[in-house]
């Protein structure tokens, strides 16, 4: 038996013999283990799962007006041009013109508010899942998801009334019939949030003709370089921004979702500083009580280091524990902290604020290998410069 | 001389003809604009139909949680001016939009029942009570997210405190075995081990609520130097540090009184025993 297997036995059994305090520190690392867990989860969580929405969506690059992020600037006026001038590129697959209108959806005597995406350009493929009827075909189809279709009761060939809000003079155009032809999922629905397509010349007869032209983006998918194709849009006459999924995921990380990669820190390093200060009390404490024990042991050959080794032994095998207990509690924890946050409105049902990803994982071990290591140095210390004599006569005479 | 002085004056009285505008601090500190300073605003980034203003003074934007993470680079005119600085020449004068209007009602209490009557008589507007902190509202659902975390803390924190005071309390067997032997009764150093707990919880306690009155303004100064927002993100109330001391005291006191209750279920002579 190696000395590390040596000391790791002679551990076990010190834990072994005090089984409530071994017990409950290795509660007490699985439960700050848990939480440490998550915040490393929490820290890309975010940037992960938007980043495999965007993926998802077949689109690598994003056009707009100006240097907002897609959907909240200007609108990109003569789109349909736009859009065939883009198309034309070589290093271009498809481009899809997306005009998103506010809207009121009414049938019989049920209403709700949301919003009417408008549909144009080159290209066949459709930014949504159809999960009931057809696609979106002729004129004055939609799709609707499925907020929509409960809220109204609607489903495929159902009619639905539209009342769409189509400037920013917040001018109501006047109601427009529409035949659902299919339900659909969209990939940044939110639970609640009603959202239909149709075509963009739906759309425009739905506004009464104004703005007809615009788009409040492209979305373009490339032949396989989207840094390419996106040199080669900047370069079109119509000075217009073009991003990469990765430019707008760089975007948003420079935003709003920094604030739970700064929250993460933070409750990163109080975790981790809080484990080590109760492992260290909790190892110190132990290491007090056993003096004479260990002193004992010294006296009967136990070197220095094979005495301090069984105290580190006895760290990792807490903090070794606890951490694996961690991971099923942290994955417990994440589901249920991530149904908390994403009851704020407006968040797409498929985002995720906990994603799991290897790395996490890695960096999770490292933290907890680490402060099982600093946790050990102080009663390491204690054990090392233990004087045995003494020790073993005030064991006596106490 | 002179002409340095006319020339002073025609500047001022140009400067006198601008509109006045505020720029916001951020804006300012980015183009090393001052107060007093002439800028030509345009409604586009071509510049078509710039117009001077002058600068009258740098403002500090209200802080504003929903837009954490985007550094306020902006003006503030008069409407007279934005409108005329913003109007399609299409548009007649009189006739442009505003994006929202704030109302200040008589009796606040009313704000529900107003933006009921406005959503019903005005179809197109969205009205809605400023104060309305539903259970979707971002800092309910945030503050959720923290309660969810702390009471993570203090599990993880209660089952720690356990294990120490099981070696602590362990650590004064034998004292304990010698009260028991000579004619303590149990209830008598229950009560002893409860006053000892509540000192040293109260203790901790507010050693934790300075500790965290201290960190307070670090972890602020971090998060407005990181945002450039005056916004505070953390706030050690006096109910805040109510709540803390209320948990942490009896859960301290309660840890120290579980443990040595399971001490003191041994015989007298089994404590005593060395």
């Amino acid at each position: 038996m190696t000395a590390g297997r040596r000391a790791l036995a002679f551990a076990w059994r010190s834990l072994v013999r005090q089984p409530a305090r071994a017990t409950l520190g290795i509660l007490g690392v699985a439960a700050v283990g848990a939480l440490l867990f998550d915040m490393l989860l929490l820290s890309e969580g975010l940037v992960i799962s938007m980043r495999g929405l965007l993926d998802r969506l077949d689109y690598d690059v994003r056009v707009t007006a100006t240097d907002a992020l897609p959907g909240t600037g200007p609108t990109i006026d003569g789109a349909t041009g736009v859009a065939a001038a883009a198309a034309a590129l070589p290093s271009v697959r498809s481009v899809t013109t997306l005009r998103i209108a506010d809207a009121a959806f009414e049938r019989g005597g049920l209403s709700t508010r949301g919003s009417l995406q408008g549909l144009g350009g080159t290209s066949t493929r459709r930014p949504w899942t159809l999960l009931r009827g057809q696609d979106v075909g002729g004129a004055g189809e939609l799709v609707i998801n499925e907020a929509g279709a409960r809220q109204l009761g609607l489903g495929p060939g159902s009619s639905v009334t539209v009342r769409a809000s189509c400037s920013d003079q917040r001018e109501a155009a006047p109601p427009v019939a529409f035949r659902v032809a299919g339900v659909v999922a969209f990939p940044f629905d939110s639970p609640e949030l009603v959202t239909a397509a149709t075509t963009a010349n739906s759309l425009a007869e739905a506004c009464a003709g104004l703005g007809a032209e615009a788009a409040d983006f492209l979305l373009v998918a490339s032949k396989g370089d989207p840094t390419a194709t996106v040199a080669d849009i900047a370069a079109l006459p119509f000075a217009l921004r073009a991003f990469t999924n990765e430019q707008v995921i760089g975007r948003l990380e420079e935003g709003g979702f920094t604030y739970f990669r700064q929250i993460s820190a933070v409750l990163t390093t109080v975790t981790v500083s809080f484990a080590l200060l109760l492992i260290t009390v909790l190892l110190t404490v132990s290491v007090n009580q056993r003096l004479g024990e260990i002193a004992a042991l010294r006296a009967l050959g136990f070197t220095r280091a094979r005495a301090s080794a069984d105290i580190f032994a006895e760290s990792a095998l807490i903090v070794g524990l606890g951490g694996l207990l961690s991971l099923p509690l942290g994955v417990l924890l994440a589901e249920g902290l991530d149904r908390i946050l994403k009851r704020m409105p407006g968040i797409p049902e498929q985002l995720h604020f906990f994603v799991f990803e290897p790395q996490a994982l890695a960096v999770h071990g490292a933290l907890l290998a680490a402060t099982a290591v600093l946790a050990a140095l102080y009663p390491m210390w204690i054990v090392a410069r233990l004087p045995i004599a003494a020790t073993l006569r005030n064991e006596v005479i106490s | 001389m002179a002409g340095a002085v006319l020339s002073a004056a025609a500047v001022l009285g140009a400067q006198e003809a601008q509109p006045p505008i505020l720029v916001s601090r951020q804006l300012a500190a980015l183009e090393r604009l001052a107060v007093g300073d002439i800028v030509e605003l345009a409604a586009d980034a071509r510049g078509t139909n710039a117009r001077p203003f002058r600068i009258v003074g740098i403002y500090e934007p209200t802080p504003d949680p929903m837009r954490l993470g985007s550094v306020p680079r902006e003006v503030r005119l008069h409407l007279p001016d934005l409108l005329a600085l913003t109007r399609d020449p299409a548009v007649p004068a009189g006739s442009e939009h505003v994006e929202a209007i704030n109302v200040a009602l008589a009796d606040p209490g009313d704000a529900q029942q107003f933006a009921r009557d406005v959503n019903a008589r005005l179809p197109g507007l969205v009205a809605r009570p400023t104060g309305a902190a539903g259970p979707d509202n971002p800092f309910i659902v945030i503050e959720r997210f923290h309660l969810a975390i702390a009471v993570v803390t203090i599990v993880a924190a209660t089952v720690f405190l356990l294990a120490l005071t099981i070696m602590l309390v362990d650590e004064r067997r034998e004292t304990v075995g010698v009260l028991r032997l000579i004619g303590l009764p149990v209830r008598r150093i229950l009560t002893q081990v409860l006053v000892e707990g509540v000192l040293i919880a109260s203790a901790g306690a507010l050693f934790g609520l300075a500790l965290a009155a201290a960190s307070q303004g670090l972890i602020n100064r971090f998060f407005q130097w990181r945002y450039d927002t005056a916004l505070i993100f953390v706030r050690v109330t006096p109910e805040v540090a109510a709540t803390c001391v209320a948990i942490a005291v009896p859960l301290g006191a309660a840890a120290t009184v579980a443990a040595s209750w399971a001490l003191l279920r041994r015989g007298a002579l089994r404590l005593a025993r060395r």
